[in-house]
């Protein structure tokens, strides 16, 4: 699939803090508010501040964003993203998180580091080790960052965009075609 | 086991060997191919590892490469026991990108079909759980009756038993057959009765309460720290049902309870709560099939021979509420761009979806939330110190399935 | 019709057929050698020395014959009928394809596992892997002679494998798989296989106590360890069986039925008898409780003896795949298969021997009236005494007693099997430290008990 752009580039014009953006600037946390997905608020924030801030949505009894419902890492155009989508075992609030780290900033050959969530939140756990194994990203303080969907000898990154094969199945002209 | 016994237990035992055993991926009791590392001191637990993805087909890589239109008919396998679930978690999340609004008959009949898929989920489950708990060939088929007459009706108005492909984006593919609505409300009357047979088999039955009482607590706050969603969670005494807390499609129209467990959150409590949703879903389905707006498909093909099925949006017979289906179902099926996640309360717990569209004809992220998934995570720390027999007897009662898991 | 009358009217159909078959052929086979054979050789003209002695070698093999054709027929109606029941009890239909409504099932079954490739495991010990399955088979051939000669009433042909102390006999020996289990699972080189290996050794050693105790407990009350006398002292009727207390009830029934038809010279000469015992009737109802609790402690005891569910941890499928026989295929798994059939067998036929009368009527008069109803048919056939007609072929086939009694005791041991066969359609399976708890806290304390208390309890009958 060509380089199409994705939809969710930071916005042009910067946008008012929400809700949630506010509650972070109460703890003197920065964040930059996103396009809303979907009617959700979704912010961003710089990796050095993911935990701090993850701590405080968890345990602020008024937020209560204690419900760490995915962790996704997505291969954006220009950057890679760890997505966190948040929601509350006890009200209704939604948050989605952003950490985007630039290509630009990962050095050939290695993998872009997100600080890792795990040690403080174990929903975490399976979720980091699934984005490593399939996006590459490197979750950095997880306990036991090993690939979990593939293979553990598996190489490369298949959900990354510039993934390619070893052995293609489908391909007849594959010598190591399944076929 | 209470953790005072195991102390009684293991302080008087002799030190020994630990052990290494692996249980799987070809385990006759993992439900798939889960493979548990297990370090055994004696009988019981010390360690666990469990290793998934012996079933990973790429589901989410098919997602970005697959066309959406393709993609539907693939997204059953993720969780085979609730196809419907999974079909309706990707096509909500893709009606919530594209804006797109689901005619209220379209809705019911989500529920309706999806409301069956869970009664047939826990049904199996049960089964199931008694070969997990030994009781080798006796009660398993029991649940299985009911679950055949509902997989008849759902192959009815699906064309599949159990990969239906039968929600789709937009609404739902296709109007029940003759005669559908009355079989269903037929299986409704008489399911409760069903529901106190298997009660009456397993309730009371001493082995079944001695093997189940007291296995595998799953505490309220390790459940909340791993994230654990769906009946496992409700057993530990959290109301968290997204049906009620986030309603969601018609779920607020209709007049039903969550059942909460306010116990220990063991094994036995997973089981009773099971079967109180069971209960619950079927009183749902007796709702819908009240509240279906147009009545049943015989009805409505009725009413719509005075306008000849005319098929217009504005038609009185035919628009509006009545439709089934809101976008044109074919190969050029294309989803606006944005991103957007939502999800539903599937038979397991929240199953969840993160699209990514650029407004192509696929996906550029696809990512599942998979209740398996995270569910399965918090079992190493729900075996600790339990002897090998109780493994199955609690990895049975958190259901999971291992397709859900590794996609 | 119901369609679960239906099913049930295949399975009894089934069963019949099947249950004649074995018995026909065992029957047959008996008489080939027992009968047939030596005066074969009577009227062949062999010196008479001779003669006498081969038929003394045939008829002293007659036993042997009968074990060695009904082990493994009756095994492989066992599994059928297992499989039959058990899909009765959960509303399916079993295997009903091969044969005639599903009649060859099993037969095929042993074909097919005789032919598979005999797999011994890399690093197993392979002497020992070869032997253990022999070791668990043989016990369950030599342990049901004695059973034999009390199940067909002592019939003359097999009154030599009767032993004064028969019961001792066959406890004994039923206690010796448990080394085939253990010897196959060590040898296996296989985790699973060790661990169920090991459960069965506890197993047995933790049930055989209770069951040891409540067949202790029938002795007791018979006061011999003869199986042929313990089965003829329960002749008279269904009250004079053990699990009702070895006919403590007896005079009081009579004292009733007496009452009744008014004879009361009759009724004068039981009152004196209870005068010199007047806690008599509660001793005797207390000592039914008793005996009828032993029997449950038997059943349960035998089922963990057997490995059946609840208590089958040995080859607990959820847990150790399949126990100490993981790792065995072809004929040696069909082996195991045999025998834990065979052990199920033995131990329910030992249950209608000790406590449900052996092969005694319930009704009495009933066996009687059949015997001499059948008598009198083969006197009227002409030419009895004639060597070789079909009046003698007939006559000698054909002992009534002993039809009555392996029509009673077949009746008893197969109700058995398929109670057996129903638990395991209705419970789940214990943990081990469940199975081991109850064991040593509940049935033997409890089987302890109620011999202590029985024994006090029939000097006061």
């Amino acid at each position: 699939m060509s380089e199409e752009k994705a939809t969710d580039k930071p916005a042009q014009e910067s946008l008012s803090a929400g809700p949630f953006g506010q509650f972070l600037l109460e703890h003197g946390i920065p964040s930059t508010r996103l396009a809303d997905s979907c009617g959700v608020e979704t912010i961003e924030l710089e990796e050095k501040h993911l935990e701090g801030a993850m701590k405080r949505f968890r345990n602020s009894a008024e937020v209560a964003l204690d419900l760490l419902i995915a962790v996704s890492g997505v291969d954006s155009p220009e950057t890679f993203d760890s997505v966190y989508h948040l929601w509350s075992y006890s009200n209704s609030n939604e948050l989605v998180v952003k950490v985007r780290v630039p290509k630009s900033s990962v050095a050939a050959g290695q993998l872009p580091t997100v600080t890792s969530l795990t040690p403080f939140w174990s929903a975490a756990n399976w979720h980091e080790r699934e984005s490593y194994d399939l996006v590459g990203i490197r979750y950095v303080g997880h306990p036991y960052l090993r690939r979990i969907l593939n293979p553990w000898d598996w190489e490369g990154h298949p959900l990354r965009r510039d993934y390619k094969q070893v052995v293609d199945a489908l391909n007849d002209k594959n010598p190591h075609s399944f076929r | 086991m209470a953790p005072e016994k195991i102390e009684a237990l293991t302080s008087t035992r002799l030190k020994t060997d630990e052990m290494i055993i692996n249980m799987g991926p070809q385990h006759p009791a993992t439900h798939g191919v889960l493979r548990l590392l297990l370090t055994l001191d004696g009988e019981f637990v010390k360690h666990v590892e469990p290793v998934v993805g012996h079933l990973h087909r790429a589901q989410e890589w098919q997602g970005q490469n697959r066309t959406w239109f393709q993609y539907q008919a693939l997204i059953d396998r993720v969780d085979y026991l609730s196809g419907m679930f999974t079909s309706w978690a990707m096509a909500r999340a893709a009606e919530k990108v594209d804006g797109c609004q689901v005619p209220l008959r379209g809705e019911y009949m989500r529920v309706i079909v999806s409301e069956m898929n869970r009664i047939t989920s826990h049904l199996l489950w049960l089964g199931t759980y008694g070969i997990d708990l030994g009781a080798m060939f006796g009660f398993p088929f029991y649940p299985f009756r009911e679950r055949e007459k509902l997989l008849d009706l759902l192959e009815a108005i699906s064309g599949q038993r159990m990969m239906f492909n039968y929600i789709r984006i937009g609404g739902v593919q296709s109007e029940a057959p003759p005669g559908w609505f009355a079989k269903v409300s037929e299986f409704v009357k008489e399911f409760p009765d069903r529901v106190d047979e298997y009660e009456a088999i397993l309730t009371n039955n001493p082995i079944f309460i001695k093997r189940t009482k007291g296995v595998g607590i799953l505490k309220k706050q390790l459940a909340l720290d791993y994230g654990v969603t769906g009946p496992s969670l409700r057993a530990s005494g959290v109301p968290l049902d997204l049906r009620k807390t986030k309603p969601y499609s018609v779920y607020d129209r209709l007049k039903f309870e969550v059942p909460i467990h306010e116990g220990d959150g063991d094994t036995f409590d997973r089981y009773v709560l099971r079967v109180k949703e069971m209960r619950e879903s079927n009183e749902i389905l007796r709702q819908c099939l009240e509240q279906i707006p147009g009545g049943t498909a015989d009805e409505l093909r009725e009413r719509r021979k005075a306008c000849n099925s005319c098929g217009k949006a504005d038609c009185s017979n035919c628009g509006g509420d009545l439709m089934i289906m809101a976008k044109k179902q074919n190969a050029g099926l294309r989803i606006k761009a944005g991103e957007g996640f939502d999800a539903i309360e599937s038979p397991r717990g929240i199953l969840g979806c993160y699209i990514i569209s650029t407004g192509g004809d696929t996906a550029y992220r696809f990512k599942w939330r998979n209740p398996s998934f995270c569910n399965l995570a918090a079992l190493p720390d729900l075996l600790i110190d339990h002897p090998i027999a109780d493994i199955m007897a609690i990895f049975g009662s958190i259901d999971v399935i291992l397709p859900d898991v590794d996609r | 019709m119901n369609p679960a009358v239906f099913e049930i009217g295949k399975f009894a159909r089934l069963t019949v057929i099947w249950l004649s078959i074995i018995f026909g052929a065992v029957w047959a086979a008996c008489w080939a050698v027992g009968v047939f054979a030596p005066a074969l050789i009577n009227a062949s003209g062999m010196p008479t020395e001779t003669a006498s002695l081969a038929s003394e070698v045939l008829r002293a093999l007659v036993p042997v014959v009968a074990v060695a054709v009904f082990i493994p027929i009756n095994a492989m109606f066992m599994v059928l009928c297992e499989r039959r029941a058990l899909a009765l009890f959960t509303v399916r239909k079993g295997p009903n394809r091969v044969g005639p409504d599903g009649l060859l099932q099993t037969a095929a079954d042993a074909v097919k596992l005789l032919f598979k490739e005999d797999i011994t495991p890399h690093g197993a010990d392979a002497v020992m892997f070869t032997a253990a399955p022999i070791i668990f088979f043989a016990p369950s051939i030599i342990g049901v002679l004695p059973l034999l000669a009390a199940a067909s009433g002592n019939h003359e042909l097999f009154r030599s494998v009767n032993l004064p102390t028969g019961i001792f006999y066959v406890l004994a020996i039923a206690s010796i798989p448990v080394v085939g289990i253990v010897m196959g699972g060590w040898a296996s080189n296989n985790k699973y296989s060790l661990v169920g290996a090991l459960r069965s050794a506890a197993q047995a050693i933790s049930y055989e106590i209770p069951l040891v105790l409540s067949i202790v407990a029938v002795c007791l009350m018979a006061g011999t360890l003869d199986v042929v006398k313990i089965a003829d002292q329960q002749k008279d009727s269904l009250l004079s069986w053990n699990i009702f207390g070895g006919g403590a009830l007896l005079p009081y029934v009579n004292l009733v039925v007496a009452g009744l038809q008014g004879n009361n010279e009759q009724v004068q000469a039981i009152m004196q008898h209870f005068q010199a015992q007047p806690l008599g009737p509660f001793a005797a109802v207390l000592m039914v409780v008793c005996c009828i609790i032993f029997f449950g402690i038997y059943i349960t005891g035998a089922c963990a003896e057997v490995n059946r569910i609840p208590f089958d941890l040995p080859e607990a499928e959820s847990e150790l795949v399949s126990g100490y026989n993981t790792e065995y295929s072809g004929i040696k798994f069909a082996i195991f298969f045999l025998a834990e059939f065979t052990n199920l067998f033995v131990v329910c036929s030992i249950a209608s021997i000790m406590f449900l009368g052996g092969g005694h009527a319930p009704l009495p008069g009933l066996e009687q009236g059949f015997t001499e109803m059948l008598g009198g048919i083969l006197k009227q056939l002409p030419g009895s005494k004639e060597i070789f007609s079909p009046g003698w072929l007939i006559n000698s086939l054909v002992n009534p007693s002993t039809v009555s009694q392996a029509f009673w005791i077949i009746l008893k041991t197969y109700s058995l099997v398929i109670f057996a066969i129903l638990i395991r359609a209705t419970l789940p399976r214990f943990r081990i430290d469940q199975l081991m708890a109850f064991g040593w806290k509940r049935l033997i304390p409890l089987s302890l008990i109620l011999l202590i208390a029985l024994t006090y309890l029939r000097e006061l009958v």
